[in-house]
């Protein structure tokens, strides 16, 4: 059984469907912030409205597994790659460079994000995660850069995902659409980081 | 006037066999108009003494057609992975570095072993089983416009630029490459070939087949033939979907 096709493609499902999926619930989420400490607040409560058990398994269902799967296996497929812009600076291969490079960014950044908000703060220690102490948080600039340049990072790798799974997919086969969906993702990407920025400085400057 | 001549400066990297360590040698060689690669090199192993006047062993090379056809000039001048034959120093800035293609393992100086390229095609079943000889009203038919298609791809001369340019292919990755992967597509358009596309498409689903594209894309601004090569990996992925869609719901 040739396992190698199935397991590539599972890969780049993972990552469209659930992660893009987390990637939209985070920032939908989180730019609620922008009203203020009762708007992140009062959106906050609307998940603690799901019943427990329903919200542990969407948790590993739906981010835990495949976020470990997609993290993993990126990992493997990353290593096969000798990224090489210096020589070839094309537009794509600058894309596909960057690719791995804010993956290995958000693997490092999303141990150190869920190990701490998730698991230790709000797991082990039981703290709530709401407005007062993200503001704390994202009050340390190192933090806030880091946290920052974790979305910008996120958002290209997602958007940049589109354009090659649409290529891996053979949804677009030809230069043209190819193309066309590049600089439409690529929009997409600066939407999503200009709302991502809003909320995080609307922290800062409030 | 002899000393006032234009100069073309070479810095040649260059490995004494497949296991020795590579260096670098800089060579001057008298400048004429349409001079190319191939040319100078030449004129290095008529009188191969560097820069410093040092005299050593002439550089290794390999070229056949001189004219773009045959592929076994690719190496990378000024980090670019191109045919040496059609090189103009003209259009190259100096001084020009030449490199051999490291994707491929290194036999002495510039000459590389390409036969992984060879094996890919075997795999790939990059040939028409039995095409047999036909009377003229019993022959398949070609449409015409797959024929140009088939016209395009038949270019590849496996030159090896694809594999050389592609960060996804080297001795880090099992790859194939853009060139035998897109060979697949030749022999599946052809109206005989066709009738062996699922061996084709379950070859390109293995290891190191299709789905080791990362959709860099260099291949194809690299390709000295202008093939579309990432069109037909795109065509190949939608088979290869398609194909893979078949092997979970008809078994």
């Amino acid at each position: 059984m040739n396992t190698t096709f199935y397991v590539r493609r599972l890969h780049s499902l993972c990552g469209l469907l659930f992660l893009g999926a987390v990637l939209f619930e985070h920032i939908f989420t989180n730019s609620t912030a922008l009203l203020g400490p009762e708007g992140l607040d009062s959106a906050l409560a609307m998940m603690e409205l799901i019943p427990k058990p329903i919200f542990y398994c969407l948790e590993i269902g739906c981010i835990a597994v495949p976020l470990l799967f997609h993290g993993i296996y990126g990992i493997y497929i990353a290593l096969q790659a000798k990224n090489n812009p210096g020589h070839y600076g094309y537009v794509r291969n600058w894309q596909f460079a960057l690719q791995r490079w804010t993956a290995w960014y958000l693997v490092v950044f999303l141990i150190w994000h869920i190990f701490y908000l998730r698991i230790y703060l709000k797991g082990i220690m039981g703290h709530p995660i709401n407005y007062a102490l993200l503001d704390s948080y994202l009050s340390n600039p190192i933090v806030f850069i880091l946290y920052l340049l974790a979305m910008v990072a996120a958002c290209f790798h997602f958007c940049n995902g589109i354009t090659t799974f649409c290529m891996t997919w053979g949804i677009a086969k030809g230069p043209r659409v190819q193309n066309v969906i590049s600089v439409l993702s690529m929009l997409l990407c600066v939407g999503l980081c200009l709302v991502v920025l809003a909320f995080m400085l609307h922290y800062v400057i409030m | 006037m002899a000393e006032n001549k234009k100069k073309v400066t070479l810095i040649i990297e260059r490995q004494d066999g497949p296991k020795e360590k590579p260096y670098k040698q800089t060579f001057e060689v008298d400048y004429r108009p349409g001079l190319n690669i191939v040319a100078a090199l030449m004129e290095i192993q008529k009188n191969p003494v560097t820069k410093d006047g040092k005299r050593v062993a002439p550089v290794v090379w390999e070229c056949n057609c001189l004219e773009k056809v045959c592929g076994a000039c690719m190496m990378v001048i000024n980090g670019r992975a191109r045919q040496a034959c059609a090189s103009l120093v003209d259009n190259l800035e100096q001084p020009i570095t030449l490199a051999p293609a490291r994707t491929f393992p290194v036999i002495r100086d510039l000459l590389i072993d390409r036969s992984v390229m060879f094996e890919s095609l075997k795999r790939i079943q990059g040939w028409i089983n039995v095409e047999g000889s036909w009377d003229m009203p019993d022959a398949p038919r070609q449409n015409p416009y797959t024929a140009q298609t088939a016209y395009e791809i038949s270019h590849c001369m496996t030159c090896g630029c694809c594999l050389e340019a592609c960060p996804n292919v080297g001795p880090q990755s099992d790859f194939i490459g853009a060139g035998p992967t897109v060979q697949a597509y030749l022999f599946n358009i052809n109206p005989i070939g066709k009738y062996d596309e699922p061996k084709r498409l379950e070859a390109l689903m293995g290891k190191g087949g299709i789905t080791s594209c990362g959709n860099s894309q260099n291949c194809v601004e690299v390709c000295p033939k202008n093939i579309k090569l990432t069109t037909y990996l795109a065509q190949l992925n939608r088979d290869v979907n398609k194909h893979a869609l078949a092997n979970i719901f008809n078994k």
